[in-house]
């Protein structure tokens, strides 16, 4: 689709949904339109700059030093001869996080292949188990090596919190991998892993959104990709330029927010000093 | 001095299991010596008694129990002592759960408060509704249509069969709920989907690590005060004047952090002192 | 190829729009599809694919047992807790006055027994070694590296101390004799000057011991040097600052993510 498609469709879908809302829209929900508006307005912001991507523009990306060292952690397990352990998170698909998860498994099993290092992935539910051996199977695909990929290299362990860590603990005492990778949602295990991952003298990355958590990988990993970084962590890994362009959307989108705020926290000010009736607190509630 | 500095250096490398031994010691020792140490209530703590206090009294509250057995030190005490002043003051308790485990602790806390202490009576004066899988579609659920969720309690009576049940349909029928949360589905699963929409008004208790990502919820004022670990939990007793096990645990709490923050101190001691010899050098 | 590809992600479009829009229209079937139907088609999937899942750990620890591979031993204990939990959930309840599934519950019953004196026991144990993974991640990683690690290590030791009824029995004048003391080492670092130093420390005793008599030694004040008022604030204002945030990056990268899915541009869940 080109520009000229794009712009044509975007201008039709907002000259509809216009009619519809002044033809008395039916069904919709008045109070959410403020939500509506602002999923419209950035789902167009992101989708602009993944079109600028497209086209070729070169978007600048940060440094982040824990994604490099993932390459750097995958060689160091060739050199050694020991596994790479790669734990998806303790929760199921239904959550973003094990989905970023299982994207950076992907790339992550890409390099596995290539290197010939084995890899071991336990995981905590059976849809993620199915999800990841595809991916998996994937990126051996890919590298040429289908020969190398088994399906047991992603095992499934148990649903219980604990009695997964447990388990995770005793490959990594057993096995001793050499490298420790640790993507996706966590709870209270997390120190528990960290920290006997950091006993064995791996060589530990984790990436998480759980805000509880990423303290504690500070603290015990070598690298951590904290919140919005491991979501970008595809963008990275890939370097798609849709995915790429999919984060500069993201901070374009923090722009717009923190713009919000600002002004928001103005328009705040002037109501409770009485010098105008609307309240922004009101308007953007969400019912 | 030497000697110092070589023994405080020589601590820099000590096998971590001398520092496991150390801080069970301090841990244990409190616990069959008890310091007595006072306990004075935070501001979100007092928020939460505060609160429930005023509350008129046969108010129907909800109680949502999401943890489990590990989590249970810090949250178990919250829900005992939340019970007490829920009972205490005549209000009708109907608890619900989020997690499996939840039922197990739940209907604990119910036998030990209600039927033991208070000699209440299962039906009339407190349920136990039980869990549903689901999470926050459970939450959607009780806000929804209660009803549609639990045809059945957790000893398999009818919920149309049970006294106290009538009049409640959905969410907005409760006066009050309260969470005793551990993580997800939790309190923000229920600020999100259930207090927010309908106003009813919340308080919860969650483990002190969650602490950080429930607050920003306390400040906007969409909970009210927030029963913070087991630290809260002991405040809570505290302000019932009923103490229990979140009292007892305090002292060695307190023991264990002083420890640590020695161990940390003494630890940038050994690293200061090894920047300066290895400038030195 | 059809199935393989477009069709998965056609009902990955179909299914996460209607999710998101639905929010927005007032029909009841879309609302209800919305709120209860689509988590619980999730549900359901999720609870039979536990059976993929079970059967990947049998096979597993079978093949570990058949074959001796090392640590098979354990495996025995796997494998009898697998078909013990089932027998306890399935074919046993131990108290014939209870029905299947309440029993899970109700006492006397071999699965409550199993929760009681089983599960709880080793739950709770795993979940004990925080406490010392904790003190030794402390121990390891805390070090006055920068300003950013001094600023943490010290808000971290005043909520540390400040949480627990320590912390409210320990006077701010102390904590003010405390600062002077430091302030001392401070400016000995600096200037090297003893006579600095020692002017520091002694008017800054001084100093607090006379606002100390003229205020009566209470615990709480200045309330500034009051570790649980500290504590308190570094939770009201820079934690809920940080936090939300934070809360608002994830929010934001969650939401790309999700539209990423539905505009079909990330198709890792077929393998691409």
């Amino acid at each position: 689709m080109n520009d000229r498609d794009f712009m044509v469709g975007a201008s039709g879908i907002t000259l509809a949904f216009l009619i519809y809302w002044f033809m008395g829209h039916p069904f919709f929900i008045e109070e959410r339109i403020v939500m509506f508006l602002a999923i419209m307005s950035f789902s167009g912001t992101l989708m602009f700059f993944i079109r600028k991507a497209r086209r070729g523009e070169e978007i600048f990306l940060r440094e982040i030093p824990g994604l490099k060292a993932v390459e750097e952690a995958v060689g160091r397990s060739t050199e050694m001869g020991k596994p790479v352990l790669y734990v998806p998170g303790i929760m199921d698909m239904d959550q973003v996080e094990t989905v970023a998860g299982v994207i950076v498994l992907g790339h992550v099993s890409k390099m596995t292949a290539r290197y010939e290092t084995t890899l071991n992935v336990p995981v905590s539910r059976a849809i993620v188990m199915k999800a990841a051996r595809e991916a998996c199977k994937e990126s051996y695909l890919i590298e040429g090596r289908p020969d190398m990929f088994h399906e047991d290299m992603v095992h499934y362990v148990t649903d219980e919190q604990f009695a997964y860590a447990a388990g995770v603990n005793g490959i990594m005492v057993r096995e001793k991998p050499a490298a420790c990778l640790y993507m996706g949602k966590f709870y209270a295990e997390s120190l528990i892993l960290a920290e006997t991952g950091n006993s064995i003298g791996a060589i530990q990355i984790a990436g998480t959104a759980s805000q509880a958590q990423i303290p504690f990988f500070v603290t015990a990993c070598d690298y951590t990709l904290i919140g919005e970084e491991f979501f970008a962590a595809s963008a990275y890994l890939s370097q798609r330029p849709e995915l790429i362009g999919g984060v500069k959307g993201q901070d374009m989108i923090k722009v717009i927010v923190i713009t919000l705020i600002l002004g928001g926290v103005i328009l705040r000010l002037f109501h409770d000093m009485g010098m105008i009736d609307f309240s922004i607190l009101e308007f953007l509630a969400v019912r | 001095m030497n000697f110092l500095i070589d023994l405080i250096l020589k601590l820099g490398t000590v096998d971590r299991r001398w520092i496991f031994l150390i801080i069970g010691t301090v841990v244990m020792i409190p616990l069959f010596f008890p310091l007595g140490l006072p306990i004075r209530a935070t501001a979100t703590t007092q928020q939460v008694y505060d609160t429930i206090d005023a509350l008129p009294h046969g108010s129907k509250v909800l109680v949502s129990c999401e943890y489990g057995p590990s989590t249970k030190p810090e949250i178990h005490p919250m829900t005992l002592a939340v019970m007490r002043h829920l009972f205490k003051n005549n209000h009708k308790v109907y608890v619900t759960c989020l997690w499996p485990d939840g039922q197990f602790l739940a209907e604990e806390a119910l036998d030990q408060v209600g039927g033991e202490e208070y000699g209440l009576k299962y039906g009339e004066d407190y349920v136990l509704l039980g869990f549903r899988p689901g999470n926050e579609a459970v939450v959607k659920g009780i806000v929804s249509n209660l009803r549609k969720l639990y045809t059945i309690d957790s000893r398999g009576t009818k919920v149309t069969e049970i006294p106290m049940m009538d009049g409640i349909h959905r969410f907005e029928d409760f006066d009050f709920l309260f969470s005793a949360s551990a993580g997800y589905p939790g309190t923000i699963e229920w600020v999100q989907y259930a207090v927010d929409p309908t106003d009813v008004p919340m308080s919860t208790g969650t483990t002190s690590i969650q602490v950080n990502e429930v607050m920003p919820y306390v400040a906007a004022g969409q909970v009210n005060g927030i029963l913070a670990g087991m630290p809260g939990a002991a405040e809570y007793e505290a302000l019932i004047g009923v103490p229990g096990i979140g009292t007892s645990g305090m002292d060695a709490q307190s023991v264990a952090h002083l420890v640590i923050v020695l161990f940390i101190v003494l630890g940038n001691i050994g690293y200061f002192i090894e920047r300066h010899r290895s400038k030195k050098y | 190829m059809l199935w393989k590809r477009q069709i998965p992600i056609l009902i990955v479009a179909v299914i996460g729009s209607l999710t998101l829009f639905g929010w927005f229209v007032d029909e009841p079937n879309i609302k209800s599809f919305v709120d209860d139907d689509a988590t619980q088609w999730y549900d359901i999937l999720a609870s039979f694919a536990i059976f993929l899942g079970g059967f990947n750990l049998l096979k597993l620890q079978l093949q570990k047992v058949l074959r001796k591979q090392y640590g098979w031993q354990y495996s025995l204990f796997a494998i009898g807790g697998f078909f013990f939990a089932i027998i306890a959930g399935f074919f046993y309840k131990g108290n014939p006055d209870v029905a299947w599934g309440t029993h899970v519950t109700a006492k006397g019953t071999l699965f409550k027994w199993m929760f009681t004196y089983m599960f709880a026991p080793m739950q709770a144990t795993m979940f004990a070694l925080l406490a010392f993974f904790v003190a030794s991640a402390s121990y390891r990683a805390f070090r006055i590296r920068n300003f950013e690690a001094t600023l943490l290590l010290v808000s971290g030791i005043i909520i540390m101390i400040g949480r627990v009824p320590l912390g409210s029995n320990i006077s701010s004048w102390f904590i003010l004799y405390l600062l002077v003391l430091i302030s001392g080492i401070a400016v000995n670092a600096i200037f090297k000057n003893k006579q600095y130093t020692l002017g520091i420390v002694v008017g800054g005793i001084a100093l607090v011991t006379l606002a100390g008599n003229s205020m009566g030694w209470p615990l709480d004040q200045p309330g500034l040097f009051y570790l649980p008022y500290l504590q308190e604030w570094i939770y009201f204002f820079p934690n809920v600052a940080g936090a939300r945030s934070i809360m608002i990056g994830i929010g934001l990268g969650i939401f790309a993510t999700s539209i990423r899915y539905i505009l079909g541009i990330e198709k890792s869940y077929i393998g691409e």
